[in-house]
């Protein structure tokens, strides 16, 4: 049985993928003539690619990527295709026929496809391969890396002052290193104000499992937890719909959820890939780009904590300034959120 | 006293599609008819009953139409098993792809590329943190009205024999074509049912993928459960309870590892099947195609 389901699984990624391509070519448009006079200025059509872990419609991870994509479409008249790989097979497939299709940048959405980058890099010096996340780089392969963990430390706070019953709750969809690192924050921020808060953690094992992700929230609510974090892209309304039912806060990632559940979620830790991905896609175009890895959060403006405008007269103004002051720390320098390497 | 409600509910909560689909599956199974296709019928009434409570805010129509195209999707690969005699678990692998692509393209065309979290209204529940709901009810008597038309009724004589040895049926009179699609469209309706049941009962929302390998549970808890609706329904449940006792662990840290929580179900198949050691395995003719009137 397992078997079929892996097996299962493995076709749908390649017939994602295919639909994947499809959707890209499809949004193809005529890059501008390049008038530009760089060191090695890309000539004729900018081309860009994605590669993302699961389908860009997960409202998360995936989904902001995709977000970044359309803005380097939009803003440097780039051409774009994405398409969906998680196996060392696919990616290294998918990254071998975008650099031979002549894409001058292919980015990887997960630290997951740092290594693949090398491999392939060196085969096609004229391709430029960046991932989301990764320790390597090469001149034409590098990284950047979405500090969200100085958003979640900052709900942790938040969270931990604003507890009734000391016990708040974080459910993840798959374990994997870049949400533990949020949840890690997440901890670590509640910890900071509230030494004795007792924090939850769970991994569902799946970015779409909504009941899964419901019943695991449910089992939180019934230890006592009162606000709940989630890692659960695609599967979050079953979390928010747990918390709906029970009245107790949610806290959006990724994007700023307050609309999904305008009820419940209190605030959100925010990406935003727009800025990132252009200003990264802009260097490629003009041919500045060193391989390097970047580090991209608050001060950047690719990260921040949003709250949910409907409910602000719920967070006690002593909170939302003391949110304040932390966030002009970590501003500053002064306040350095911890976070894994990975 | 919370943990224990909780776990309960858990179980009601997750166990109710399984259950509802399993005694559909039995009773194709029982025709000689495997669907694997089960999992792609279950995405696509979870889509539909989705769609359909967000246009119209009413999630018993939603359920209704999540049943139809459940129905109709099955019914739809019938040809192809049935009178085509194509291989059951080819076509059935077939429809779940389809299902998946399908569900995910309307999915984008109607929420966008980047989807969106929706969140639709859903069947009311009573009784408290238990949260049961009306279809938890309905798919106790529909348990009982699938024991009761496989073992109580010429009918269902003529459906085990259809997929025991279908020549017999059709010495008897029955037309085996005809015996299973009637027990496939059974097993469609169900199956839809069940879906529908994920998006708008379980859950209040759609997610590419989001029925993640309950069809394929519900072909294993047919199996557990030796053929039969109440064997089947507690399997489902079983299965169901353990996937509760799991989130329960998680919650409270405790130092057991959760995995095994996940197997425990399948721990118990095994032990069933070496129990029963060589008594009857399944029905004689399941997945075998039949030529009717050569």
């Amino acid at each position: 049985m397992k078997h079929a389901t892996v097996t299962v699984g493995l076709v749908l990624g390649i017939l994602a993928g295919v639909l994947g391509c499809t959707g890209g070519s499809q949004q193809q448009t005529a890059s501008e003539t390049q008038t530009d006079t760089a060191a090695k200025p890309v000539e004729g059509t900018f081309k860009v690619a994605l590669i993302t872990p699961t389908s860009v419609n997960d409202s998360g991870w995936s989904a902001l990527a995709y977000r970044g994509l359309e803005a380097i479409q939009a803003n440097l008249g780039a051409e774009i295709a994405n398409v969906v790989a998680s196996t060392p097979a696919d990616i290294e497939d998918a990254m071998r026929s975008f650099a031979q299709q002549g894409f001058q940048l292919v980015i990887g959405h997960g630290y997951e496809y740092n290594q693949h980058g090398i491999k392939i890099g060196k085969e096609f010096p004229n391709t430029v391969f960046v991932s989301s996340s990764g320790d390597k780089t090469a001149p034409n392969v590098g990284a950047f890396r979405f500090y969200l963990e100085q958003a979640t430390y900052l709900l942790g706070i938040m969270a931990a002052k604003m507890t009734k019953t000391g016990v708040v709750g974080m459910v993840g969809g798959p374990d994997v290193p870049s949400i533990e690192s949020t949840f890690q924050a997440f901890e670590a921020g509640a910890k900071s104000v509230k030494p004795d808060i007792t924090v939850l953690k769970a991994y569902t094992g799946s970015n779409d499992d909504i009941g899964a992700a419901k019943q695991q929230t449910l089992a939180f609510i019934n230890r006592g937890a009162d606000f709940i974090i989630h890692q659960a892209n695609a599967a979050a309304p079953g979390v928010f719909e747990a918390c709906r039912e029970r009245k107790v806060w949610a806290f959006g990632t990724n994007s700023d959820q307050s609309s999904v559940a305008p009820d419940v979620v209190l605030a959100s830790a925010v990406i935003r890939a727009e800025n990132v991905f252009t200003d990264l896609a802009r260097r490629v175009k003009e041919g500045t780009y060193r391989g390097a890895i970047e580090l991209v959060g608050a001060q950047e403006g690719a990260v921040n904590v949003v709250f949910n405008p409907k409910l602000l007269d719920k967070i006690p103004k002593d909170v939302q300034d003391l949110l304040m002051q932390k966030f002009d720390e970590i501003m500053q320098g002064k306040l350095v959120v911890p976070k894994l390497e990975f | 006293m919370n943990e224990v409600l909780g776990v309960i509910g858990t179980m009601l909560s997750l166990g109710t599609p399984l259950v509802i689909a399993s005694a559909g599956e039995t009773v194709s199974e029982r025709a000689g008819v495997l669907n694997i296709g089960l999992e792609g019928v279950m995405l696509f009434a979870a889509y539909a009953a989705f769609w359909v409570s967000w246009k119209t805010g009413n999630p018993y129509l939603a359920l209704g139409a999540a049943t139809l195209v459940g129905a109709i999707a099955l019914l739809a690969t019938a040809p192809l098993v049935i009178h085509l005699g194509a291989d059951q678990v080819v076509v059935g692998t077939g429809l779940n792809l389809l299902a998946l692509g399908i569900t995910g393209t309307l999915f984008v065309q109607a929420f966008g590329k980047t989807g969106r979290l929706v969140q639709v209204e859903t069947v009311p529940t009573f009784a408290g943190d238990l949260g049961i709901n009306v279809v938890m009810l309905v798919a106790v008597v529909l348990v009982v009205v699938a024991w009761w038309a496989l073992f109580r009724t010429d009918w269902g004589r003529a459906v085990r024999a259809a997929g025991e040895r279908p020549e017999a049926a059709r010495a008897a009179g029955w037309s085996v074509f005809r015996l299973r699609l009637q027990a496939m469209a059974i097993a469609g309706l169900l199956g839809g049912l069940a879906g529908g049941y994920l998006s708008v009962a379980q859950t209040n929302s759609f997610a590419e993928n989001m029925t993640a390998g309950r069809g394929f549970v519900v072909i294993a808890a047919v199996t557990f459960g030796r053929w039969h609706p109440f064997g089947a329904a507690g399997a489902a449940l079983l299965i169901a309870l353990s996937y509760g006792l799991q989130y329960l662990i998680k919650a409270y840290a405790l130092p057991l590892p959760y995995q095994l929580f996940d197997a425990l179900p399948y721990l118990l198949a095994l032990a069933v099947l070496v129990g029963a050691g060589r008594a009857k395995s399944g029905p004689a003719a399941l997945a075998i195609p039949y030529k009717e009137d050569r």
